[in-house]
């Protein structure tokens, strides 16, 4: 029995960990509201000051776009983008561009 | 009582006539140090034997340098990749850090310590292609 709970526990404290945005429902979105400046997936920055976002963390991205949304981070234009997006847009936007395998972005120095 | 009328006058006679002297020659020297300090961050950056500019990237890389690296409690998330990042983003970053638009406490503190100069060697180490 209590091997049951725990591996009942186990699997509810998984989802928590995996809980993450849907990558497909992420492009579409990305098509609509990211592509013009980031490029559909994260890799074409149209200004050198843009960040290149394909293949960035996962949670990097969410909290990013976060706190563009609740003014932490205080970008006039991101700001007008992060602000129409709900919490589910954010995530499924970060798990599209954070599951990019083609980028230059990379954390070996 | 008219004296001290007379002295009050006169104090701020002068005190406005110092204030005139002052503004004319702060308008003459402020190019002069905009320039200097244009010029200073190249020569540190470029030049400097305090500052090796090929070392300079160690105070990133116990962050930056270490995959899968995340901060600290209470609110934990990855830190970001930025090698291969475009260097032009990499710049505005560290600035909006110094300027205060970004509030992270570590990247503050050390955008901060960085001059214009400093922050370009940066990243142009961090935007170059992986070796």
């Amino acid at each position: 029995m209590s091997r049951l709970l725990f591996v009942i526990l186990a699997l509810a404290l998984s989802t928590i960990v995996e809980a993450r945005g849907d990558a497909a429902t992420g492009q579409k979105k990305a098509a609509q509201v990211c592509a013009a400046c980031h490029g559909p997936d994260g890799n074409k920055p149209s200004a050198p000051d843009q960040p290149i976002l394909a293949g960035q963390y996962y949670d990097y991205l969410v909290r990013a776009l976060g706190d563009y949304k609740n003014g932490r981070r205080n970008n006039a234009i991101m700001k007008g983008f992060a602000g129409q997006l709900s919490k589910q847009d954010i995530e499924d936007l970060a798990a599209w561009f954070s599951s990019q395998e083609k980028t230059s972005l990379h954390d070996q120095r | 009582m008219k004296r001290l009328l007379f002295l009050l006058i006169g104090a701020a006679l002068a005190a406005s006539a110092v204030a005139q002297d002052k503004k004319p020659a702060k308008k003459a020297a402020a190019p002069q140090a905009e320039k200097a300090a244009d010029k200073a961050p190249e020569k540190l950056a470029a030049a400097s034997p305090e500052i090796p500019t090929e070392n300079f990237h160690a105070q990133c890389i116990g962050c930056h340098g270490i995959p899968g690296y995340k901060t600290a409690f209470p609110e934990v998330y990855h830190v970001p990749k930025i090698a291969g990042q475009q260097p032009g983003y990499i710049i505005a970053a560290l600035k909006a850090y110094k300027s205060g638009e970004r509030s992270h406490p570590s990247m503050r503190g050390i955008a901060a310590s960085l001059n214009e100069g400093q922050m370009k060697a940066l990243a142009e180490y961090y935007g170059a292609p992986a070796k």
